[in-house]
């Protein structure tokens, strides 16, 4: 279906936000593939703070499985056209 | 005529997987090597949380050094957070039992499985799942985020443990009754009390569209359905799409009528292996009309669904699914396997 065809395909705007003592990004919002798995935003986000522990929460709420896809979390859990996702280096929201 | 409902529960909470578990060759150390231990894994359990049982049973025949308990069936590198009884139904086509699995107490596939330190991770994972379920259905995780420390201690031992009840008690005040319970009723009025006692707090909530959390396994079947015991052999995770999009039922649904959205899922996605390239379609509970007429040419086919190791007939409503079947997660694991026509134009 060609109407089908651009949620395929989409991007989907990720806006990465520190807590606690998280070091903050100097660019905040970055575009990721929608058929990408979120463990790839997290190896982003390790390879940007240097870090191998991280926790990465959704919405301030909880840590999706790194399976999942972008796709999935943006439609079920983004909002304003981007999807919120907290990084704090140590454990944030149980 | 109050069975059906609570009792379809105790089932899946006391259903189990008897595994036969062999030490992988590579860590055998001892002549004869050890036997393969034989253990009933929960079907609501992880498989991380069985070793404190089979260290001891194989802890004589390792080599020195320091132990990272992994599984893998047939060289598949077992998810540890997916539920056993769910890789069971997914990787276990014609259920094998006793199901061979093999163990490793070193060299962590780092590369296909996220670290699991024993217990805590498990239950970690578990809690993170749940507030995710809690955030489809309310739009917030606050229910669980709020659970007091002995509560969330409690109702993970539950599940650990398989306690029903002490689960049940904690897991009400988290107010997650997803599903309305008239529907068994109008259904059938004969077992119209079967879900009282699930979900006393909704009682008295008007009808609206719920939002069921749902973890969608789906494996595509080329070959015919009769011969899968030969062919079906899982090497890579990448065989098997997952996805996670909640099913909206507003008090009319069948069980049929979800699996037609599951098919519409894939009605444009000529090859699962092909790389989880196009999840185009959208699960609407509702819409089975536009489902329909979409689905003329090209549609795959569902050649099995299982729940819980169950293949849920199509008269069961789906809000009986939901409700019986449930991981305690609130996540309904769905596993299917389709068969999906390759792409004309190829």
């Amino acid at each position: 279906m060609a109407s089908d065809s651009p949620i395929a395909s989409r991007k989907v705007v990720v806006h990465l936000r520190a807590t606690g003592d998280a070091p903050i990004l100097k660019q905040a919002k970055f575009k990721i593939a929608g058929t990408d798995k979120f463990s790839k935003v997290i190896d982003f986000l390790r390879r940007q703070l240097h870090r191998e522990t991280l926790f990465v929460y959704v919405n301030s709420a909880f840590s999706p499985s790194p399976d999942e896809l972008v796709n999935d979390l943006y439609d079920n859990f983004g909002f304003d056209g981007k999807l919120v996702v907290n990084y704090a280096c140590s454990m944030a929201w149980g | 005529m109050e069975r059906g409902g609570k009792e379809a529960q105790q089932y899946v909470w006391d259903g189990a997987i008897p595994l036969q578990i062999h030490l992988h060759d590579s860590e055998v150390t001892t002549l004869p090597p050890p036997a393969p231990a034989l253990i009933l894994a929960p079907r609501i359990g992880y498989l991380p949380l069985l070793s404190p049982q089979l260290k001891p049973f194989f802890s004589g025949a390792l080599p020195p050094g320091v132990d990272t308990v992994w599984f893998d069936y047939k060289g598949l590198p077992l998810k540890w957070y997916i539920p056993t009884g769910v890789l069971f139904d997914l990787l276990c086509a014609e259920p094998e039992r006793p199901w061979n699995l093999t163990v490793h107490f070193r060299g962590y596939p780092g590369n296909v499985l996220i670290p699991c330190d024993g217990e805590d991770s498990v239950k970690w994972s578990y809690i993170n799942s749940l507030k995710e379920a809690a955030y489809i259905i309310h739009g917030s995780s606050k229910n669980v985020m709020n659970m007091s420390q002995p509560d969330q201690i409690d109702l993970w031992r539950s599940v650990m443990n398989g306690k029903l009840e002490t689960y049940n008690r904690i897991s009400s005040k988290l107010k997650l009754g997803i599903v309305r319970d008239d529907f068994s009723a109008k259904l059938n009025p004969s077992s119209s009390k079967i879900q009282h006692s699930v979900d006393e707090t909704e009682a008295t909530a008007a009808p609206k569209a719920s939002r069921i959390p749902v973890r969608l396994y789906i494996c595509n079947v080329d070959e015919d359905f009769d011969d899968f015991e030969e062919e079906l052999h899982f090497d890579s995770w990448d065989q098997i799409s997952y996805i996670n999009r909640p099913v909206e039922i507003n008090g009319e649904e069948f069980y049929p009528n979800s699996s037609n959205t599951i098919k519409a899922e894939f009605k444009n996605e000529p090859g699962i292996e092909a790389e989880e390239e196009s999840k185009t379609g959208i699960i609407e509970g509702t819409s089975i009309e536009s489902v329909e007429s979409q689905s003329l040419s090209g549609q795959p086919v569902i050649k099995l669904v299982r729940i819980q190791g169950i293949e849920p007939k199509s008269e069961i409503p789906f809000s009986w699914v939901v409700k019986n079947l449930m991981n305690p997660d609130y996540f309904l694991h769905i596993c299917l396997y389709i068969k999906a026509p390759k792409p004309l134009d190829s």
